[in-house]
């Protein structure tokens, strides 16, 4: 299956990625317009890049989408500002949860 | 211990019958559900080898892109950038597969992110900095790692949805529907054995009885 990548960031992070070569950037400045176009993009696109500040504020609707279908694939990465510190990773606490023992240092 | 067992069933033969075979049953169920549980999580196990510092390197990679693009910002300004971003021609390549570990469709992704000479990158070189070739080319590297990434903790994130429904269900089979099922079998076998022996002594009652008004009578 063919597929596309898109990346819906602050305006500096698609310029970046656009640099790298991803056709598809759509800059938002705000939250709700990123959750606007989020809901657009996740029918286009399989794989969509964002932020993990934008994760954050919309990390219900994010969670739902990821855990419904196996695509689009959403990508938190962090922006300019370096990454956030987080209490948790994620991830890891998901592993936690799953094996039951910490795992991954 | 409270033994717990199936509500309202009847003692009788047919009963069972019945739930023996669904005791049967729910062992089988129960065997195979371990078996996909442990393959889940072997797994999984493979996954978390190749999860290991992914992370990390894409923030760092990211980290020092970032600089990079700042760095051209100032030297071309904002506007440039932009336009040069603009004309940058696409340069990934993906292909999303998707294969199945236990029923669980989980995506496969080839990506290919060719590396590009500085002139296959279609911008121009009479208003662009050195730093624009080295950001242009420090995100190309990122975007792979993202994919990459984005492929990992997807993976893992099915994998654990799955692993844990199939947990939940190996632990109410093993913890509660089994025992309670073998608790009823007991229960009937028990309340058989029982009616059997009444049957017996009120043979026995009958037979005395009898025997006793025929030497009455007789």
């Amino acid at each position: 299956m063919k597929s596309t990548i898109a990346v819906m960031a602050d305006p500096d992070t698609v310029t970046g990625f656009m640099l790298g070569g991803i056709k598809d950037g759509f800059p938002v400045d705000n939250m709700e317009e990123a959750g606007e176009k989020l809901e657009e993009l996740r029918k286009e696109y399989s794989i969509i890049i964002t932020t993990e500040k934008i994760g954050d504020y919309h990390r219900a609707t994010i969670d739902k989408m990821s855990s419904e279908d196996a695509l689009p694939m959403i990508i938190e990465i962090p922006d300019k500002t370096g990454s956030i510190d987080r209490e948790s990773d994620p991830i890891r606490e998901l592993i936690k949860r799953v094996i039951g023992v910490e795992m991954v240092e | 211990m409270a033994q717990e067992m199936i509500e309202g069933v009847n003692p009788t033969r047919m009963e069972l019958l019945k739930l023996k075979q669904r005791e049967k049953l729910a062992v089988k169920g129960y065997s195979l559900l371990k078996e996909k549980r442990n393959a889940l999580i072997m797994e999984f196990f493979n996954i978390l080898e190749r999860v290991k510092g992914s992370r990390d390197n894409v923030s760092q990679k990211l980290q020092e892109a970032y600089q990079d693009l700042t760095a051209a910002q100032i030297i071309m300004g904002d506007l440039a950038v932009k336009k040069a971003a603009m004309s940058v021609t696409e340069s990934v390549d993906v292909d999303i597969d998707s294969r199945s570990v236990m029923g669980v469709v989980v995506p496969l992704i080839e990506s290919e992110t060719a590396q590009r000479t500085i002139v296959e990158r279609g911008y121009g070189f009479m208003d662009t900095s050195v730093k624009l070739d080295e950001a242009a080319k420090k995100f190309e590297e990122s975007i792979q790692l993202i994919i990459e990434l984005g492929e990992i903790e997807k993976t893992i994130l099915l994998l654990a949805g799955e692993i844990e429904s199939t947990k939940r269900r190996v632990n109410a089979l093993e913890h509660i529907i089994i025992p309670r099922l073998e608790n009823t079998v007991k229960y009937i076998e028990m309340r058989l054995e029982e009616m059997e022996r009444e049957n017996f002594v009120r043979l026995k009652m009958i037979k005395k009885t009898m025997e006793e008004t025929e030497v009455a009578n007789g």
